[in-house]
């Protein structure tokens, strides 16, 4: 287990990904949001306004994942760390970075519901339909998200370095296609109505948690991936 | 003495090619063993499976009498530093070594330090914008501070220059005699390093060659020079490995130990007896051995 | 100084059988440890330690105990007498081979050998 929070340690050492990179994408993604909602607002529109920013951090996530897996993988194989202590030591470097972040995103809700979006009426961090259920649920919706992508980046990275572009590419597309497939299945059995209506009766936390059983067979398959990967 | 590697029979498959073919050997506790070879006969693919970065086609490995293979207790012991070695993103040679005091009980930063200072390497500067030289220096600091009692250095001393090489060598010698440990030592710049070898392992074509105590090997040849007649006289009966000619005078390279009679035997024929550094053996045995079948030592 | 084509230790020995017989370790003197050779010479302790061996088997070399290796007594004798003995075999043989070749007998060798002996032996008798 020491060995575990070693690789932690390892992951952290490289504080400039984990932390600082997100934080600042955040903080300018924030401050850019902002600019363009007080030019609106200063123009007479009303609001309440939403924006997209808030997902650039999420991509970042993507890119530290995928990097985990091309860099701190062949040095810590260097460094005699086995394959399991890797993998368990930088999911839960993940997860640690994912619960800061959902943190960061449910006090930033809070001031905007306090602030009554920035004194804009604008909001980065708030979505009513997130909030729903509270902000433990939203603080879920977060975690999820971010943990997912950094899973999706280094899910990603294991399959590229083991069979190349190719079969990525594929991987990537085919859930797509099984998805016209879906919707054809559907058309045919005429359960549009069914599909809307459950579609419709999911909450934001339930997302999440679909979201994050996605994430674990992403993490389940990574690790088969791992184990027989060569640095 | 103790075993602390034992393979055997390792072979390893890619497609077509057999990039490692039927190995087997031994290493000792605490000897400074050189794995020597042309590039690309398989000595990285050999250290990649022992240290259980790359996997057996079929065959058996033992580190400490284990299989290596996800086993902590085992690859704690051991640190291997590859050339071409890589590290995390906008890491320094400062974060390198901090990682590496985690994972290696035996790690000595004050030793990393003094290293640090021989081969004047600036540990501030993130590692993927140093220069060869300095990203070699990096990993030679790595195994030798690790202290581990494995270590595998794959020839991470390329990119350094003559006088960097030459503190390495020394700074090795001198910690190996203070904390003696097992050193395996790849490399293909074969005279510069064999002094420090107490023992040569030879790999050529995924094949093992030659493995043998390295002062066993350093008198196994001599080379003949004279008159072509006088010199095909001396070498009938004899394991030639090489032979050049150039009018009326030839060379040849033989096997087996001169002997004082031998030398007087020469002496009177006129001939001269060269001596055939380690290096010029390996060279012209595996030359030798492209055109015959088998090892020849 | 170290030559190639020769085992390391035996080159070793030899140094340490030089200075025997030159005089500069004197008998009951310790020798130099293996870690002091192997740093002087740059060169792997086991084989320091094998020309070590190899010196305390021809009875050149003992042990004290917990203290190290020391040059035995007469070490120096037994040294000269080898040498004395391969002196013909190393050095004479091929000496008659070339003066044969340049059409010299031992005659003439003779008359050389006195005549330089006269001039840079002088001082170095022992």
């Amino acid at each position: 287990m020491n060995r575990v929070i070693n690789v932690v340690r390892m992951q952290l050492v490289n504080r400039q990904a984990y932390v600082w990179v997100p934080v600042i994408v955040l903080t300018g993604s924030l401050g850019l949001t902002l600019a363009i909602y007080s030019i609106i607002a200063g123009s007479g529109v009303q609001g309440p306004f939403y924006g997209g920013g808030a997902q650039a951090p999420l991509w970042c996530l993507l890119a530290v994942g995928v990097q985990a897996l091309t860099l701190s993988f062949p040095f810590s194989q260097a460094l005699s760390v086995t394959r399991k202590e890797f993998y368990l030591g930088t999911l839960l470097s993940a997860a640690l970075t994912a619960m800061i972040l959902a943190a960061i995103f449910v006090v930033g809700g809070l001031i905007e519901r306090i602030t009554d979006g920035w004194g804009l009426n604008g909001y980065f961090f708030y979505l009513p339909w997130v909030w729903e259920h509270g902000p433990a649920a939203a603080a879920l919706v977060f975690f999820a998200l971010a943990f997912g992508f950094f899973v999706l980046g280094f899910w990603a990275a294991t399959v590229y370095k083991r069979w190349g572009t190719v079969v990525l590419t594929a991987a990537l597309v085919i859930p797509g296609l099984m998805l016209v497939a879906a919707l054809w299945f559907i058309g045919r059995a005429n359960a549009w109505v069914q599909v809307g209506r459950w579609f419709a009766s999911q909450t934001a936390p339930g997302w999440a948690l679909w979201g994050l059983l996605a994430t674990a067979v992403l993490a389940g398959i990574s690790y088969l991936i791992l184990r027989r990967l060569v640095p | 003495m103790t075993t602390v590697i034992e393979v055997k029979n390792l072979t390893k498959r890619y497609k077509e090619t057999l990039a490692v073919d039927n190995v087997s050997f031994t290493i000792e506790k605490d000897a400074i063993y050189g794995l020597l070879g042309r590039n690309g006969a398989g000595k990285t693919t050999i250290m990649s499976i022992l240290t259980a970065q790359n996997f057996a086609t079929s065959g058996d490995v033992r580190i400490f009498g284990e299989d290596p293979y996800e086993n902590p207790r085992v690859l704690g012991r051991m640190c291997f530093v590859r050339e071409g070695q890589k590290y995390p993103d906008e890491a320094t040679a400062m974060h390198a070594f901090r990682i590496a005091g985690l994972f290696y009980p035996n790690w000595d930063q004050a030793f990393a330090d003094d290293l640090v200072a021989d081969f004047q390497l600036p540990t501030k500067t993130r590692i993927k914008k140093l220069s060869r030289g300095q990203l070699s220096a990096v990993g030679v600091i790595l195994g030798l501070a690790s202290r581990a009692e494995i270590t595998f250095f794959d020839e991470p001393y390329l990119g350094l220059d003559a006088v960097a090489r030459q503190i390495f060598y020394d700074r090795l010698l001198e910690d190996y005699v203070e904390h003696p440990r097992t050193i395996i030592l790849s490399s293909h710049l074969i005279d510069e390093v064999s002094n420090l070898l107490e023992h040569v392992i030879v790999i050529d074509k995924g094949r093992i060659v030659m493995d043998e105590e390295t002062d066993a090997v350093r008198d196994r040849a001599a080379t003949i020079v004279g008159d072509s007649a006088a010199v095909e006289a001396f070498v009938t009966g004899r394991q030639v490995i090489h032979r050049q000619s150039l009018g009326r005078v030839t060379s040849v390279t033989v096997l087996g130990r001169l002997t004082d009679a031998d030398r007087a035997q020469l002496a009177a024929a006129g001939l001269d007896a060269t001596p055939v550094s380690l290096q010029q053996l390996i060279v012209r045995t595996s030359q030798s051995t492209a055109s015959k079948e088998g090892a020849l030592l | 100084m170290i030559e190639e084509g020769r085992p390391l230790f035996v080159q070793i020995a030899e140094d340490i059988e030089n200075s025997i017989i030159d005089g500069s370790l004197a008998e009951d003197a310790q020798a130099p440890s293996t870690n002091e050779l192997a740093a002087f010479y740059r060169i792997n302790p086991a084989t320091a330690a094998k020309g070590i061996t190899m010196l305390t088997d021809k009875g050149v070399l003992y042990k004290r105990r917990g203290i190290g290796m020391f040059i035995a007594p007469g070490a120096r004798d037994l040294l000269l007498g080898e040498r004395r003995a391969a002196f013909a075999t190393r050095y004479l043989d091929p000496l008659i081979a070339e003066a044969r070749t340049l059409g010299l007998g031992p005659d003439d060798i003779a008359r050389l050998l006195q005549e330089r002996a006269a001039t840079t032996m002088e001082g170095t008798s022992r």
